[in-house]
């Protein structure tokens, strides 16, 4: 985890929790552990601010505390830190919930962020409060509730283990995968009865059960989407469509973030399932030949390993994202340099190793301007040098030696990674600085707006709510539309920014063997 | 030494390799920190607002707006008094609901440490302790002073009772009974008045006693 990311999740949790809680973080990211005493003197706010902002993180899964090995009284503190990112990235989950199960779904998840974790009891009445004119129901709510347990949108937490010494002072909690997606119990009466205050949540059978969002299932459809968005692009639609089926089948028998290759698919399975789900009848007549255009197409997202059942594939997910990845550096290269360096690129990493001069000649650039454009590179560390030295050479004069460029594959994407997230500091910064320098125009017009809505419910004349915003001068208005204007800018650069930090990512995990957090239940 | 990048992150080379990377003199020498905002060689692409982002980009800004308005967005008391700011009728509003809506923790999954509210402390539970027993000393004033009141009516049956008490002490030996019926070596009503004082009971013909 570099610097950049430790400023950048500061900034991330001063926005959503305030300075305190910014603090505490601060402190924990800069070491592995840390107990409520050492925070507390590190800080220097109150022991209390100090405990609340603790028990703020562990609700919101963003701290995990154990028991010291030196005294089990004593309980450590540690910060959750590749999960600070995943706030950024609550819209993305609201909208796939939206898409898979409409307002129902959106309204569930949009409960269990702002609480970071609840009951299953607990968030079912809250939308049902939340939604009293709507004509939903609680059955829908309860059986939408269960259906994204069964998908896995929602994990449940590690049980408390309730022990014999009742005054323990950490407690210890049951892992057991088998129990991660148990349906609750949720008794359809009792909500109604809790809705309508006839009964409190405490009466509730699955109040041992908490529940929050699996963030790693939404990265798996995020990853599924980047792979079938750029087959579409390149491929077409049914090609899209038949790699959509093989990742179904893949998931099958293959867990969703194994790192290299996945298990072996046969063609016979893939055709039993697009002729029994897809009404798509081109695909189904020239599946053969779409297959075969995955396979050899230079993408590498599929490959054939064997004859067997008419051809055995894999989903090859390392070269998926090695080719993804440094399409994005290719483009970044090109934003920043031109096209020319984006082939003095290429041309490097198909070489592997090349002297300047033949770079010049098979990249076919003037000697000139090669040499300026590869400087710049080098500078920017996009290529590197390797120097090696000639031998002999005698005692007469300097030793000779060769110096070949060459890409660094995993260190030019750490260094695009640490690049992005400096980025999104400065966009979240400049948007924060923007809303501060202008926070009295906003607050006048988001009070104005508030009168006009009271005014227009009490059926006021249009006249007098057109007197009334008059208030809100023309030359404000201009600079709040500007002001309005480079803030959503900021924020559309802040999701972009995210999927390229994402798809980074997805190579740091797929492509490496550095740790990432990422796994299937955590 | 030439090989100086930018902020040093090309590393060591020297004047001799970077001229076979191909940097000449032609090449510009760095003399001073590059710009805050360097040239853009390209006009950055103007990026598109699809409606999926229309939708993040509107739920974002009220989850943020949520967040603050939430317990959960902690203002530290120290930076609060600092903020010597009037605050306007929203901002008063807001933190009169942020006082009312309690967050809501389930403290038996976390260490007993991160439950401040409901540990006991000494300091604390010393001044209810006194506050009681001055409530206690008041009521039970009070309690005596009605008791006092109600014996003051009833002095005439309390006479009557001492009457009949008198007529028991004029008995002697029924009184050294009771006497020696007391747990105590002393008489409860014993009285020197001093009167015994010069009797010739006083062994003093023997002189001083060194």
């Amino acid at each position: 985890m570099s610097a950049d990311y430790s400023h950048l999740s500061s900034a991330i949790l001063e926005q959503c929790f305030g300075k305190v809680v910014q603090a505490v973080a601060d402190c924990l990211f800069s070491a592995t552990t840390r107990t409520l005493g050492q925070i507390t003197s590190a800080t220097k706010f109150s022991r209390k601010e100090v405990a609340f902002a603790l028990a703020v993180l562990v609700k919101f899964r963003l701290v995990d505390f154990a028991a010291s090995k030196q005294n089990p009284f004593l309980a450590e503190y540690a910060l959750r830190r590749e999960d600070v990112l995943c706030l950024l990235r609550y819209p993305r989950y609201v909208h796939l919930v939206q898409t898979k199960y409409g307002n129902v779904g959106a309204s569930i998840a949009e409960e269990l962020i702002n609480s970071g974790s609840d009951t299953a009891t607990g968030i079912l009445v809250k939308c049902l409060a939340e939604n009293e004119n709507k004509t939903e129901s609680p059955e829908s709510y309860r059986n939408t509730f269960l259906q994204m347990i069964t998908d896995h949108y929602i994990i449940k937490r590690p049980e408390l283990l309730v022990g014999d010494d009742q005054d323990e002072n950490v407690p210890k909690f049951e892992t057991n995968e088998c129990d991660f997606f148990r349906h609750p119990n949720i008794d359809l009466q009792l909500l109604a009865k809790i809705h309508k205050g006839e009964a409190t949540l405490a009466e509730a059978r699955d109040s041992h059960m908490v529940w929050n969002l699996n963030y790693d299932r939404f990265h798996q459809d995020f990853r599924d989407t980047i792979m079938v968005d750029a087959i579409e692009r390149k491929l077409g639609e049914n090609a899209a469509e038949c790699f959509r089926f093989i990742l179904k089948i893949m998931y099958n028998t293959t867990d969703p973030w194994e790192r290299k290759l996945s298990n072996q698919i046969t063609f016979v399975e893939i055709k039993q399932a697009i002729e029994r789900k897809s009404n798509n009848l081109d695909l189904m007549k020239y599946l053969d030949q779409y297959i075969s255009l995955l396979t050899e197409d230079s993408l590498g997202f599929f490959r054939r390993v064997g004859d067997m059942g008419g051809g055995v594939y894999v989903v090859d997910m390392e070269h998926a994202f090695e080719s993804l990845a440094f399409a994005c550096a290719e483009c970044v290269i090109t934003e920043r340099f031109g096209s020319k360096a984006a082939r003095i690129f290429r041309v490097i990493r198909s070489k592997k190793y090349i002297e300047q001069e033949d770079l010049q000649k098979e990249a076919m650039i003037p000697s000139k301007e090669a040499k300026s454009l590869a400087y710049n590179l080098f500078q920017e560390q996009f290529i590197h040098v390797k120097i090696i030295k000639k031998p002999g050479g005698g005692s007469n004069g300097p030793a000779k030696a060769f110096y070949l460029f060459q890409v660094k594959e995993k260190d030019t994407v750490r260094m695009l990674l640490d690049a992005s997230y400096k980025s999104l500091y400065n966009t979240i910064e400049r948007s924060n600085f923007e809303k501060n320098e202008h926070k009295g125009l906003i607050e006048k017009s988001q009070r104005l707006d508030s009168i006009v809505e009271a005014m227009k419910e009490r059926g006021e004349t249009d006249e007098y709510i057109a007197e009334i915003v008059e208030t809100f001068t023309p030359p404000e208005c201009e600079i709040l539309n500007k002001v309005k204007n480079r803030i959503k800018t900021l924020s559309k650069a802040e999701l972009t920014l995210d999927d390229t930090i994402f798809l980074l990512q997805m190579y740091q995990h797929h492509c490496t063997t550095l740790p990432t957090g990422i796994r299937k239940f955590k | 030494m030439a090989g100086r990048g930018r902020g040093g992150k090309t590393g060591t080379l020297t004047a001799e390799q970077m001229a076979m990377l191909g940097c000449t003199k032609d090449m510009p020498v760095q003399t001073a920190p590059p710009p805050t905002f360097p040239p853009v060689l390209n006009r950055p692409t103007a990026l598109e607002t699809t409606a999926t982002q229309n939708y993040q980009l509107l739920w974002k800004e009220d989850f943020l707006n949520r967040m603050r308005d939430s317990p959960y967005y902690i203002v530290s008391a120290s930076q609060d008094t600092k903020n010597l700011v009037h605050k306007d009728w929203r901002e008063k509003a807001m933190e009169r609901m942020k006082l009312k809506a309690h967050p809501d923790f389930n403290y038996k999954a976390m260490p007993q440490e991160l439950n401040i509210s409901s540990r006991k402390r000494r300091g604390a539970d010393a001044k209810p302790k006194l506050l009681a027993k001055k409530t206690n000393i008041e009521d039970r004033l009070k309690v005596l002073e009605q008791k006092e009141l109600k014996s003051g009516g009833g002095e005439q049956d309390e006479a009557k009772q001492e009457s009949d008490s008198e007529q028991e002490e004029e008995d002697p030996e029924a009184a050294l009974d009771d006497e020696m019926d007391e747990d105590n070596d002393y008489g409860a009503t014993y009285f020197d008045n001093g009167e015994a004082f010069n009797d010739e009971d006083d062994n003093l013909d023997d002189g001083p006693v060194y």
